[in-house]
């Protein structure tokens, strides 16, 4: 609201989630293989194996065109892109982590000076110096790991941070030191994954094979590994957030899962290369390859999922609004925007006043300013899909918006603004379905659920509505009439006496105390 | 309409040491940028011409090459030391570049698609280059084309940076980003006053080329030199249409701040024309006596100290154009010492393992054999 909206057609995030999925993957690669590089230079230097070199030469080349340009690049890029979609993150980030930055960018001077020496001396430097230039490449770029591992675990995990605002609390989070691991392992797996890149397309099978074993040195101990300290990891995470890669959040649970499976296959194939090391084919590297960033972006998409709703985790939301009022806040935050309204605070809108006739028009506005960050109206993430899926009309969209905060374990900001401003929300919101045909035929429970109670609820004994809605039918039936009273954050939704009683009936079948019993019975 | 409401707030966070900090290194990085942005676009588009001109002059293919080669190296350079700059201008101008980059968004992502390109490109001519010069000369000409338009990208985002009076009606005429800011009167001359800086200093990187190769190859080197040394003469001189062209285009309350209204403003612009007139008669008169060492040597001091001032002229032309927004008394400050500490020690040691890391690879012994 503070920054004018860049309004992408096809869904900001879904761009960010590129560049940022493409650097990762490079920019790992970048600090595993510099040790890499050294490493194996020293061990082929030792055992005088001068096609070993001979290809190394070759792999530092293809080492360097695909760190110095598409990894330095893509990085400038995931900072022009945060700039372009989240200006007031990537200001708060700037401003809180300069001198981190700053740090940063020394470290990545050296890191690109070293690995252009290092290319070019292959035939112009004696060993010893060469190798020289290779560990100052590895340990800067591993320095600029440690730097940024600060920062990005900080978004997730401020800790103390929040409440003393001091640099060093920031960057020694409580996810810093497991993530700094997990990602060290990331890096020297990445270091053999890369190098079957390069190795299969070597005609020397005897060679071929060499790399191979030794590539899968660095590979499959980082990788069984990995799981180890991601265990560290998670403990490190509160309970509450991590609750959404465990069935909470569709994005995170699913992510999770994938990371997971996609992390043992990456295992497999490795291992099958190993097996047959002589007959490594291009087609073959490149899937590890691809399976391997699958791997590692799905762990990506976890991290940033799981910090939803926000992007600096109790600070700053994933629409720019700071979860509490502060000096200099600027007046973008919750309370303040639900007292003075989204018209009156935000800099970047079209329409400032509210009328009987521009409902829709000023529900697009707040739509753009306060949900575009992460939703587009029908594309990536789009509310179209998810209105049209659930069937929900603009009453129970106005209803639900009032409880935002409470789908898939939090994970969308509470709605900001007046009253008014929400039923204009739900106006346009509702503008952008056919009108609703009225349900013909008996309620179905389980779409009743599907449709008004699963973005909040799970079929899970601890979970509100199984634990303590009454296991009498008429009773039950009558609770869920008036919501808000059973409870006061549930929305008002309105459900027909048709629409409750199948939905009793269909919660009874699911209790797990009661789905245990049938289980038994059979 | 002067909507002053529309510039944002700056963010709660404090400034993690004073202004001037921030504003020094923003000055001297981006001085340090905009060396390492001219010797490579500059070599990039004599190298270029050198190849066309190859008809005529039996050296020219050479040069292509010859210079072409250092070009990925340069650009490295250029990207690396505009990382800082970067960081820095967000640091105190965010609000401002925050915004006009938003309003230019899809051609600013754009740069980073084009910057690969090019960069690969460039990488193609240095590796396969000679193998398939036809393939060369067109894959050059097509990467100098791509970092032209980034130049002017450029261009247009910080000069749509500078005006926020015009934002809100770019804004809603096309949040979607597809804007470039070419109602800007000051566009075209900024943008060829950049350009044509670029290739007076890419003449001077040919001429200290030359220096570094006079006694070995001597026909070439002296070649290399009249090309370079030329094309910084020729370049130079333009500049006194173009950057006379950028001032005069400037608002009026603006140019007069060059005309005597600030002192400091006022005597940069007298410096950099008399070091402009100097480097030229320098220049030619090395030409003429065939004298690389002076051109190499004083020619580029007097060119460093040049685009310095050019630099501080800048800042202070930024600054004029957002004085009725920007205050820098609306930061709150609050240094964090241990990092900032770190951060200068970190970087002393950095430039001193730098220039250690050049020693050791023979950088400078090459230099001083070349010149004993």
């Amino acid at each position: 609201m503070n920054f004018p909206v860049w309004d992408v057609a096809f869904g900001a995030g879904l761009l960010m989630a590129l560049v940022a999925g493409l650097h990762v993957f490079v920019s790992h690669f970048a600090v595993g293989g510099g040790l890499f590089l050294v490493l194996t230079e020293r061990k082929a230097r030792r055992n005088n194996d001068a096609a070993m070199l001979n290809w190394l030469k070759f792999h530092s080349k293809f080492f360097v065109l695909v760190t110095v340009v598409f990894g330095a690049v893509t990085g400038v890029g995931i900072w022009f892109t945060i700039g372009l979609i989240s200006p007031t993150a990537t200001s708060d980030l700037i401003h809180i982590w300069v001198w981190g930055w700053a740090i940063e960018w020394v470290f990545f001077f050296l890191e690109i000076t070293s690995a252009l020496l290092y290319l070019y001396g292959w035939d112009k430097l004696d060993p010893k110096l060469h190798q020289w230039y290779g560990w100052i490449y590895f340990i800067t770029a591993y320095l600029s790991l440690v730097v940024i591992n600060g920062i990005i675990t900080f978004m997730l995990t401020p800790g103390h941070w929040t409440d003393n605002h001091e640099f060093w609390t920031g960057f020694f989070n409580p996810t810093y030191w497991p993530s700094l691991l997990f990602r060290t392992c990331i890096c020297l797996a990445l270091a053999g994954i890369y190098a079957l890149i390069t190795a299969s397309v070597q005609k020397d099978a005897a060679l071929k094979a060499r790399i191979v074993r030794w590539g899968a040195l660095w590979t499959v101990p980082s990788l069984l590994l990995l799981p180890v300290f991601a265990r560290w990891y998670i403990r490190r995470i509160p309970a509450d957030i991590w609750a959404s890669a465990r069935g909470a959040m569709p994005t995170g649970t699913n992510s999770a899962l994938g990371a997971c499976i996609l992390l043992g296959v990456t295992l497999l194939l490795a291992l099958i290369a190993l097996a047959m090391p002589r007959r490594l084919h291009l087609a073959f590297s490149l899937v590890v390859a691809l399976v391997a960033f699958g791997a590692l972006d799905s762990f990506e998409f976890v991290r940033e999922s799981v910090r939803k709703p926000y992007v600096i985790v109790n600070y700053l939301y994933a629409n720019s609004l700071y979860s509490s009022s502060m000096s200099g806040d600027g007046g973008f935050t919750l309370d303040k925007i639900n007292d003075a309204g989204v018209l009156k605070t935000a800099t970047w809108i079209d329409v400032r006043e509210l009328t009987k006739d521009n409902q829709v028009a000023v529900g697009r506005e707040i739509f753009r300013v306060e949900c575009s960050s992460c939703h587009t109206p029908s594309s990536y993430r789009g509310v179209h899909q998810y209105i049209v899926l659930r069937q929900w009309d603009q009453d129970k969209i106005r209803a639900m918006l009032g409880s935002l905060y409470l789908m898939h374990n939090g994970v969308m900001p509470p709605f900001a603004g007046t009253d008014a401003e929400r039923d204009a929300l739900a106006a346009y919101i509702g503008s952008l379905q056919p009108p609703i045909a009225t349900p013909s035929g008996a309620a179905n429970g389980k779409t009743v659920y599907e449709h008004d109670c699963g973005m909040c609820h799970q079929v899970r004994a601890d979970d509100h509505l199984f634990a303590n809605l009454p296991r009498d039918p008429q009773a039950a039936t009558d609770a869920l009439k008036d919501l808000p009273g059973l409870f006061p954050v549930m929305p008002d939704l309105k459900l027909s006496e048709d629409e409750r009683r199948a939905l009793v009936q269909w919660v009874n079948t699911q209790r797990p105390a009661q789905a245990a019993a049938v289980n038994g019975g059979n | 309409m002067l909507d002053p409401n529309l510039v944002p707030t700056v963010d709660p966070n404090p400034l993690p040491a004073p202004y001037w900090v921030f504003k020094l290194l923003l000055i001297v990085t981006f001085f340090l940028h905009i060396l390492a942005m001219n010797c490579m676009l500059g070599g990039a588009a004599l190298a270029l011409l050198a190849r066309w001109r190859q008809g005529t002059n039996k050296f020219g293919n050479r040069i292509f090459f010859d210079v072409a080669k250092k070009v990925p190296v340069l650009l490295a350079a250029t990207i690396s030391l505009g990382i800082a700059p970067l960081l820095f201008v967000q640091v105190l101008y965010g609000q401002y570049f925050y915004t006009s980059s938003i309003l230019v968004a899809w051609p600013w992502f754009l740069v980073i698609v084009l910057l690969i390109a090019a960069y690969y490109g460039f990488y193609f001519v240095s590796y396969r280059g000679e193998r398939r010069p036809l393939a060369a000369g067109r894959v050059m000409l097509f990467s100098t084309t791509l970092v032209l338009i980034i130049g002017f990208i450029y261009t247009n985002n910080i000069t749509l940076g500078l005006v926020p009076s015009r934002w809100a009606r770019k804004y809603f005429s096309s949040p979607s980003g597809w804007n470039l800011n070419l109602s800007e009167p000051t566009l075209f001359p900024r943008y060829l006053h950049f350009m044509t800086a670029a290739i007076a200093v890419g003449g001077l990187l040919l001429v200290l080329i030359a220096w570094a190769k006079w006694k070995q190859d001597s026909e070439y080197a002296r070649d290399l030199f009249q090309f370079g040394g030329k094309a910084f003469l020729y370049a130079t001189m333009a500049q006194f249409v173009v950057g006379f062209w950028f001032l005069f285009s400037l608002p009026r309350d603006l140019l007069i701040l060059f005309m005597g209204g600030n002192a400091l403003a006022t005597s940069l612009l007298a410096f950099g024309i008399v070091g402009a007139l100097a480097s030229i008669y320098l220049m030619s008169d090395a030409l003429r006596k065939d004298n690389v060492r002076h051109a190499a040597i004083a020619v580029s001091s007097i060119t460093a100290l040049i685009v310095l001032t050019m630099s501080v002229m800048r800042d202070i032309l930024r600054d004029a154009y957002l004085k009725p927004y920007f205050h820098p008394q609306q930061f709150p400050v609050k240094t964090q010492w241990s990092p900032l500490l770190l951060f200068l020690g970190l970087f002393l040691a950095g430039v001193a393992l730098w220039i250690v890391m050049l020693m050791r690879y023979g950088f400078f012994a090459k230099a001083k054999a070349a010149n004993r």
